[in-house]
């Protein structure tokens, strides 16, 4: 089976052994050591990651402003590239050209490690959620919590750069994204359960081949909504953008950055937008697997899998952008209200839901219903 | 449409619907504007075209240029130096005194033509100066891009004004009627004292010096044969500009309104 | 976390214009507030007392810049009374229907500030979009998009140009459908109703402390118009009702300002039928020449030393999209106002903050500024 990090092996690997046959003996038995071979190859396969991983953030940005555009009665971007495909880059070369000033008062380690790490932990992410068959470097049994683990990472740097930028703005945005964060996980947690419970697994390629047949969404449409609220608050967007909410604090918690720490920033959040829409796309839509219906030709061809997750991720988040375009904020104290005393509830309500369709073995039946993504 | 009198609060129609129908606004809007948003693309597209007037921009159901007549715009001005009497009036009604009436080449060196040089980083666009242009040479255009890069830039020479004229873009249509009991210039005669001033510098040339017998004996001598001169102001060609009140050394000039 | 201050302006994304909301807050509850304002003082009744009668109205279009119009009525209403003129009946009807799209042009405005508060993003660019069409209209007849300069003492500057009555109505139909829109978005939203419904009361008899006026009075269920109860220009010949709205909130003030526009959509129908069934002269035939329509000779000193013009005072109140505007003219025979004093809604409005933002969360202050619908160009002046 071909896998992402073959590629990459064989990437570095072929043109070294062609290089070390024009070498003397200890030299090419050095350069084609296994070990090396190995290290290179997982390098070329991070690079490989990152760059796609990167390349679908700014898509994303752009696909947002287009789509936001078309909502609101406008173009969004146009001039940079071919209907502005171009234009985000030429913000962060433009942003990465820019000054980054620290205040006076603020923290020092804090300021500059905080965007840095907020953006390392956000793009960890990519090495663990499988993309298609063959996309992880190898078998992560628990990888759905390592996951998660990593995923509620960003409340603590969100709350160190808010500390350290000492700015008052900064402060209550950093204090309300943590309550927020820290609020809706529970909820997202004990959603993800119901999937384990019907799935059987923590590993998320299990849990994709699981949904080949049936996927997810139907039997726990309860434990999808309140994931997708989670993850609306999780990624800080309308309607649950507070810590941001620039009508009263102005930029929320990132207001003291500038240059690329905003860049981070920016990034960051989108590459978590990214992120969730991945795992919306493996819990409850079937990841990379396409129906029964869907006709053979349209899921054999190379690359299938990852198109087909794409095109669910890109959808998802066209529903967000859709979410966006059309719901004021809530306040601060409505998001907590709604988190603990209704997403909570609900959840754990589903996860009773998912223990019953295990237990009833109905899972068949409901799949059965036309059109809802059955096998 | 709601009674306007109740004082009563429209129920939130659907509490069960929740977000549904704002969700389905929206949608309904992105549909309309999948392909043909309501926007111009600016430097490209420019709403003076004529394909948005109304017209076409209704039949094609967007709300473009509803309303936009580009000829009725106020924006840079037009001068034409060739009809210019020099009358000095877009200066008097400037609001901000951005005017300045300043040389131009040519005529005779002595008494040099003045036309008016415009100061738009004072401008407000309010529209006097033309209004107030009694021959229709300092006109306001469509013009609306005046983004330069040195302040100085900004000072719109005469000549800078007439190269704009010789654009012919399109000009505000609409001229003032003057009104119908206008003030005219009248003299206060006993005070004059013949001296050409005032027809000198009309710049409408409607001052003609007439000769009159001038009677300034005191009474009971005998009246002098002198020759005197007096203004006659031929009042239709006057265009009430005050150059004549301004340059009068005795201030025996002023207006009124004849009885 | 112990009370502080923060800074809610003087550039903020929630002032909308240059003024300064010092907030106390204690976490996210608002326990005191200040309002600073002044930030954009232009000396607007300084600079008039040294301007021509009908210069003023170029100051007047600054002084709010989204309710040029509704200014310069206000103006022109006092120099026309302290200096006596008659102004055609046409003139009237004219000045009536340019205040109404003024009106509708203006709560466009705040309605796009105000859902950008709340987070809403979509009906921002709607409003703004449909406010656009009513700028291209004003311009189609005065030649400006805001700042219009069109009325003038006596009149106004021009008549309408041929066909405008029939864009004007293809525009109300357009805008009434909008309208309905901008509802679905707003009012069928529960999200909506969580945050605007019982934030910011502001009760009826402290609106009357604080001389608070307009939009946040009627709906404290006051019914108080000075277009029904001191009526001014044509609005004694026209038909509209005033809403009123008990709750006193932001909800009822939304409600206000969304039924508001569907009369003034009523006023200009009947403004432009009486306009295309009565033509006529826009400006007073029998004007003194002094008032410099269409020349103004001014500064030419030895011109109007010598006017002999009757002396006048002038005072005037109009329903403005913000609230009650007042004017007050003294004109001493020379060829400027001797002293011109406007009272702005606006000031008023804001000068109350501690009544009804006080209690509330800081999240809600957007919505409640929002709310008031704030120009700073009149409130500073």
């Amino acid at each position: 089976m071909l896998s992402l990090y073959s590629v990459a092996y064989d990437l570095i690997s072929i043109p070294l052994t062609a290089i070390a046959a024009h070498l003397p003996a200890p030299l090419s038995a050095w350069l084609v050591n296994t070990t090396l071979l190995n290290v290179l190859g997982a390098l070329v396969f991070c690079a490989i990651l990152l760059g796609a991983s990167m390349i679908n953030t700014i898509m994303l940005i752009w696909f947002e402003r287009k789509m936001l555009g078309r909502f609101m009665d406008r173009r969004g971007a146009m001039h940079v590239g071919f209907a502005g495909l171009l234009q985000n880059f030429a913000d962060g070369l433009k942003l990465f050209r820019k000054n980054t000033r620290r205040p006076k008062d603020a923290d020092f380690v804090g300021f500059y490690a905080a965007p840095t790490a907020y953006m390392v932990s956000s793009l960890v992410m990519f090495a663990i959620l499988p993309v298609s068959t063959g996309w992880s470097a190898g078998a992560l049994p628990l990888s759905l919590l390592l996951a998660l683990v990593v995923f509620s990472f960003a409340p603590l740097f969100i709350f160190l750069s808010a500390w350290s930028s000492a700015n008052k703005y900064s402060l209550l945005g950093g204090m309300r994204s943590a309550a927020q964060m820290i609020a809706y996980e529970v909820p997202i947690l004990l959603a993800v359960v119901a999937v384990v419970v019907l799935s059987g697994s923590f590993d998320l390629t299990t849990i994709v081949y699981e949904q080949q047949n049936y996927w997810f969404w139907a039997p726990l449409f309860l434990a999808l909504i309140v994931f997708v609220a989670g993850m609306l608050a999780e990624m800080e967007r309308i309607p649950f953008d507070l810590p941001e909410a620039e009508a009263e604090l102005v930029e929320g918690w990132n207001t003291e950055f500038g240059g690329m720490l905003f860049a981070f920033f920016m990034l960051a959040d989108y590459v978590r937008a990214l992120v969730g829409c991945f795992l919306i796309v493996l819990l409850f839509l079937g990841g990379w697997t396409m129906p029964g219906w869907v006709p053979a030709s349209a899921t054999s061809f190379p690359l299938a899998g990852i198109f087909w997750f794409m095109l669910k991720t890109y959808l998802v988040f066209g529903v967000f952008i859709w979410i966006r375009a059309s719901l004021p904020r809530v306040r601060t104290d409505q998001l907590l209200r709604v988190g603990w005393m209704r997403m909570v509830p609900l959840s754990l309500l589903s996860i009773v839901l998912a223990v019953a369709v295990v237990l009833t073995k109905c899972l068949p039946v409901i799949g059965c219903v036309p059109g809802i993504g059955g096998g | 449409m709601s009674t306007p009198e109740t004082s009563s609060r429209p129920p939130n129609d659907n509490p069960i619907l929740w977000v549904a129908k704002p969700l389905l606004t929206a949608a309904k809007q992105f549909r309309k504007s999948l392909f043909r948003p309501s926007t111009i693309v600016y430097p490209f597209e420019r709403l003076e075209d004529p394909k948005f007037r109304e017209e076409v921009a209704v039949a094609a159901g967007k709300p473009i240029g509803i309303g936009a007549v580009w000829d009725n715009y106020r924006g840079v001005h037009a001068l034409n130096i060739d009809t210019c009497i020099s009358c000095n009036l877009c200066a008097f009604s400037c609001p901000d005194l951005c005017i300045d009436m300043v040389n131009v080449a040519g005529g005779d060196p002595k008494h040099p033509k003045k036309c008016p040089e415009i100061d738009y980083g004072k401008c407000s666009y309010c529209g006097f100066c033309s209004d107030a242009c009694p021959e229709g040479c300092l006109t306001m255009t469509t013009r609306y891009e005046l983004s330069v890069t040195k302040r100085a830039d900004m000072v719109f020479s005469p000549e800078r004004l007439y190269q704009v004229y010789e654009q012919k873009l399109p000009m505000n249509p609409i001229r003032l009627e003057r009104p119908e009991n206008e003030d005219q210039i009248l003299l206060d005669p006993p005070v004059c004292i013949g001296c050409n001033a005032c027809a000198r510098d009309c710049p409408t040339k409607c001052i003609t010096m007439l000769d009159i017998v001038k009677p300034t004996a005191a009474p009971g001598e005998k009246m002098p044969k002198r020759i005197w001169k007096e203004p006659v102001i031929n009042d239709s060609d006057c265009v009430r500009c005050g150059t004549c009140i301004s340059v009068c050394p005795k201030e025996c000039l002023f207006w009124g309104t004849r009885k | 976390m112990s009370e502080m201050w923060i800074n809610m302006g003087p550039q903020h994304p929630m002032t909308h214009g240059l003024w300064n909301l010092r907030v106390k807050i204690d976490g996210e509850i608002v326990v005191d507030v200040d309002a600073e304002m002044g930030y954009l003082h232009r000396g607007i009744e300084k600079i008039s007392e040294d301007r021509h009668y009908n210069e003023v109205i170029t100051l007047m279009d600054r002084c709010c810049y989204v309710a040029g119009m509704a200014w310069e009525h206000l103006y022109i209403l006092a120099a026309e009374e302290a200096l006596h003129v008659t102004v055609p009946e046409r003139a009237l009807y004219i000045r009536v229907m340019s205040e109404e799209f003024q009106r509708v042009a203006s709560h466009l405005m705040w309605y796009a500030a105000f859902v950008q508060d709340i987070g809403l993003l979509t009906p921002f660019l709607y409003g703004m979009r449909d406010r656009d069409l009513i700028l291209d209209l004003f311009q189609s007849y005065t030649g400006g998009r805001m700042t219009y300069e069109y009325m003038r003492v006596g009149g106004v500057r021009n008549d309408m140009p041929p066909g405008f009555t029939d864009r004007a109505r293809k525009l109300c139909t357009w805008l009434i459908d909008r309208f309905k829109e901008y509802d679905t978005l707003c009012l069928a939203s529960t999200i909506f109703h969580k945050r605007c419904d019982n934030i910011g009361v502001l009760k009826a008899a402290a609106c009357r402390k604080h001389g608070v006026t307009g939009p946040m009075l009627r709906s404290a269920g006051v019914k108080a118009d000075i277009r029904k109860d001191r009526p001014y220009a044509a609005y004694d010949r026209v038909e509209f009702d005033v809403p009123v709205q008990q709750d006193a909130d932001v909800t009822a003030r939304y409600l206000i300002r969304m039924e508001e526009m569907r009369q003034s959509i009523r006023i200009i129908r009947q403004t432009l039928d009486w306009l295309d069934a009565h033509p006529g002269p826009v400006i007073a035939p029998q004007l003194p020449r002094w008032l410099g329509a269409p020349y103004a000779p001014i500064g030419n000193e030895g011109y109007l030393l010598k006017r002999n013009y009757p002396h006048g005072l002038g005072f005037s109140a109009i329903e403005e999209p913000h609230g009650e505007a007042l004017a007050y003219l003294v004109n001493d025979g020379g060829e400027h106002p001797y002293r011109v004093k406007f009272k702005s809604p606006v000031f008023a409005n804001i000068s109350a903050v501690r009544e009804y933002v006080v209690g509330y969360h800081v999240a809600d202050i957007p919505p409640i500024m929002g709310s008031v619908d704030i120009c700073v160009g009149e409130v500073d002046r």
